[in-house]
């Protein structure tokens, strides 16, 4: 097989010349320090290290933005899991199950299944890129804004798996995400909308919204609660977990991956939006999906795994099409063409060998990561034994310095603070906070999608029924939205899990 | 012998330096190191440019230069902050044209007049490329037919109002010929779009499609410059088919208005050898960038001419307030 044989040979280069794997190590370690910290993307971080590679070889130079890019992906869900603050966008779906069964005293093994997780999707998405490249290609240039906006409100319908107990409440908060989403510019027109005449608001400030949301609402949530709590025992107990645990996921894994990998090849649509779609069957296809939400393991391997397998659906439209799939590759395709290799088809014909030398050194990335990920999980839980009154000051700051780190202003600050408190109030009052991310990722995508293919089609709305991607997309979108309604006329005798029920008093009583 | 080179070469390292301390003197500039703001976000094509001139300066500048993104607002929020700067030439910026557009469409604070230009770097026309599998060969082909089928022709761009709309929604004001605009979210969606043949044309630079021309799938009937791109000599500008129209957007040093003679003429000079160091050349040429300096006067001609184009063209097109 040719492929076999030019990636042994691509491990052979970089076991000759190991320069580009210490600094693909190097990524990966910074990646996770970026991903941990809220604010700091897995983008923002590859768009800085970016200078940094010019004086570098390609070889080194790609590795070492691969590996914080991988890095930073995995990252965001350490705090995501530890503390409920996702430190990316992506990892906001993982904090969802993560954080409870941190609360349940497993934070080791949600840790160590994420990693897991996060490993084998990467690790599924780069032999992808490898063996499958030339044959998905195709689906980014078939994705055009009608197949775009399907995906959006298949995504938007995801709201209904994330709700948590109150679907009423979970539609509300999605609902206000929406309403978020629609400050800024305008998308098709170009005027600004419900700016209040600050150029700052030009564009939807999400990360800001998101670090309040989830970090600084948690952060005044704890400055409100005395110190004498009885603490869980167990911090991370046990990180690996045991095969009996890990038979039971697999599938999940294996199935979040593909959908991460379609999600990544699809133009626009990243880690956040794969890691969404991934949570969203893992839940549709349990045997109990009334646990997601309350410390299920699926849905952090889900999760991690959906927003791994990302990435290296993200780079195979970049490397063979040379168009990027989401903003992380925007940059990287930049740092190729600095090194003065032009992505496209003519990369693997010219390039080849360098190229499956990147394959090799993305697949050590991965298997860096795993290492690094696992033997760092005890020293990052260290964290939960910090006394609160040094670790909530510690994620106030963190929070400021993130906020005041993607664009360097003031102003975002304020907006995180803001929406920190709304937030502790949606806490209090049991809104969820996941739908009003969701709504912000996907409700500018549908808006602008759904409207450049009103033009596209010259103002007619066949493009919702003609097309077969969109024209599924929409059904299963429709199904995910009617399956909780079907489900609660159906359940109405009243048949609910009984050991359920009591988990979700325990839960709903400890406020 | 080689003292005596030494001693050359230390007379003239002193004589040197002497005269660049007469010229810092005479300023008093710049004596800490300098801030450049960057309207764009870290990792893109401006922010690029910007790092690359900020990287070559060190040689032609007592102080080093610091590179800062300012981003939000399609631009608006860093040029503004640029506009606000005190005028002491510590804090210079990253000019766009985007500075002689945004001001037209009421979201931003300053007008173009708000700065001193200190020089072009880098300038970049607009090019009317389509798919390889496109019945249009040439540009009479594309132009005949968007005139016959007025609003089927759908030209991609880089988002409404910004430039590579406004050079499609020239070109449709000078040829009389009907588009059909669609926007995307940057210049590479769009070029995405036309490799999926989903739409027509796009009207982006020919650096942003440069990679796809190569390979094959895209071909670029014409550019909207004043001459033929060096990268692709054959292929023909607009003004050679009759139409006189050139759209290109730019990127160059700019300082508040008041910035102080003497600090407007030693950054111009620092630039004029910046542009000229090997190293920034290079980095623009791995980029596919067109090196197009200008000193500062020239510049500033550009601007103001640019500035009455795009606010005419704009209140044409109902978008300017």
């Amino acid at each position: 097989m040719y492929e076999i044989d030019m990636l042994l040979q691509g491990f052979a280069n970089l076991a000759n010349e190991p320069l580009p794997l210490l600094l693909a190590l190097i990524g990966v370690t910074l990646g996770i320090i970026i991903g941990v910290l809220p604010g700091l993307t897995a983008t923002m971080g590859v768009a800085i290290l970016l200078p940094f590679t010019f004086g570098m070889d390609p070889v080194s130079a790609i590795l070492m933005l691969c590996g914080v890019f991988f890095g930073g992906i995995f990252g965001g869900s350490i705090t995501a899991i530890l503390l409920k603050i996702p430190g990316t966008p992506a990892a906001a779906a993982t904090a969802m199950d993560g954080y409870a069964l941190s609360q349940k005293g497993q934070a080791g093994l949600a840790l160590g299944t994420a990693t897991l997780s996060s490993c084998f999707g990467g690790f599924l998405s780069v032999f992808m890129l490898i063996f499958l490249a030339p044959l998905l290609a195709g689906i980014a240039l078939e994705f055009s804004a009608a197949e775009s906006f399907a995906l959006a409100v298949f995504g938007l319908s995801i709201i209904t798996s994330v709700s948590g107990d109150s679907l009423v409440k979970g539609l509300i908060a999605g609902f206000l995400g929406l309403l978020l989403s629609t400050v800024g510019l305008d998308p098709m027109a170009g005027f600004p909308r419900f700016t209040g005449g600050f150029n700052e608001l030009l564009n939807v400030p999400f990360i800001p919204v998101m670090i309040g949301l989830f970090a600084a609402s948690e952060a005044f949530k704890s400055l409100g609660q005395p110190e004498t709590r009885a603490e869980v025992k167990v911090y991370i107990g046990r990180i690996i977990p045991p095969w009996s645990v890990f038979k039971g996921l697999i599938f999940t894994i294996l199935r979040s991956s593909g959908l991460g990998i379609i999600v990544g090849i699809i133009p626009g649509a990243g880690a956040d939006i794969a890691s969404f779609v991934a949570y969203n069957e893992a839940k549709r296809f349990s045997k109990n999906p009334e646990n997601f939400g309350k410390g299920e393991l699926k849905g952090v391997a889900a999760a991690e795994s959906g927003a791994n397998a990302c990435t290296g659906g993200d780079l195979l439209p970049m490397m063979t099409l040379g168009i990027p799939g989401d903003a992380v590759t925007a940059v990287m395709l930049g740092a190729l063409t600095m090194q003065g290799l032009q992505p496209g088809p003519l990369l693997f014909k010219d390039h080849a060998g360098l190229v499956f030398t990147l394959f090799a050194g993305m697949l050590f990335c991965y298997a860096a990561l795993l290492i690094i990920g696992l033997s760092s999980l005890r020293l990052m839980g260290k964290v939960l034994e910090m006394p609160r009154a040094i670790l909530t000051p510690l994620i106030l700051a963190l929070c400021v310095v993130g906020a005041y780190a993607i664009n360097n202003s003031m102003f975002d600050v304020g907006i995180m603070l803001a929406v920190g408190v709304v937030g502790f109030f949606m806490q209090r009052w049991d809104y969820p906070a996941s739908p009003v991310v969701l709504a912000l990722i996907m409700g500018p995508m549908a808006e602008a999608s759904f409207r450049r293919a009103l033009s596209l089609s010259g103002g007619s709305l066949d493009f919702l029924y003609t097309r077969p991607i969109t024209l599924g997309l929409l059904t299963v979108a429709v199904i995910t939205l009617a399956l909780p309604l079907l489900r609660y006329f159906r359940g109405n005798g009243g048949n609910g899990p009984t050991a359920d029920g009591a988990t979700a008093g325990t839960v709903g009583s400890a406020k | 012998m080689k003292g005596y080179r030494f001693v050359t070469g230390a007379v003239v390292g002193a004589l040197t330096s002497a005269t660049m301390m007469v010229a810092a003197q005479a300023a008093g500039y710049p004596t800490k190191p300098i801030e450049l703001t960057v309207p764009y976000a870290a990792g893109g094509g401006t922010d690029l440019v910007a790092r690359a001139y900020a990287d070559a300066a060190k040689k032609h500048l007592p102080q080093s230069m610091g590179v800062v993104n300012k981003t939000g607002g399609a631009g608006a929020v860093g040029l503004t902050e640029i506009m606000a700067a005190r005028a002491d030439g510590y804090r210079i910026g990253m000019g766009t044209v985007e500075l002689t557009m945004l001001p037209h469409m009421g979201i931003a604070r300053f007008t173009a007049d708000d700065f001193t230009p200190i020089a072009r770097l880098n300038a970049e026309p607009s090019a009317i490329t389509v798919n390889v599998d496109s019945p249009f060969k040439t540009f009479e082909d594309f132009l005949a037919n968007a005139k016959a089928n007025p609003g089927k022709v759908r030209i991609g761009n880089s988002g409404t109002g910004a430039i590579w709309h406004l050079a499609a929604a020239a070109l449709q004001e000078k040829t009389g010929a009907s588009f059909s605009h669609i926007p995307y979210d940057g210049a590479n969606p769009a070029v995405t779009a036309l490799l999926g043949n989903h739409i027509e044309a796009v009207s982006v630079s020919p650096a942003e499609v440069v990679n796809h021309v190569a390979a094959g799938k895209l071909r670029i009937l014409a550019v909207m410059g004043d001459e033929r791109s060096a990268a692709f000599p054959e292929v023909p500008t607009v003004k050679e088919k009759g139409i006189d129209l050139s759209v290109y957007t730019w990127r160059g040093i700019v300082v508040p208005k008041k910035t102080p003679q003497a600090v407007v003429d030693t950054l111009r000079e620092a630039s004029k050898a910046t542009a000229n160091e090997p190293a920034f050349k290079e980095t623009l040429t791995k980029m596919n960038l067109t090196l197009a300096y200008a000193d500062g006067p020239e510049f500033g001609e550009m601007i103001k001419k640019d500035n009455a184009f795009f606010k005419d063209l704009m209140t044409k097109l109902g978008m300017a307030k």
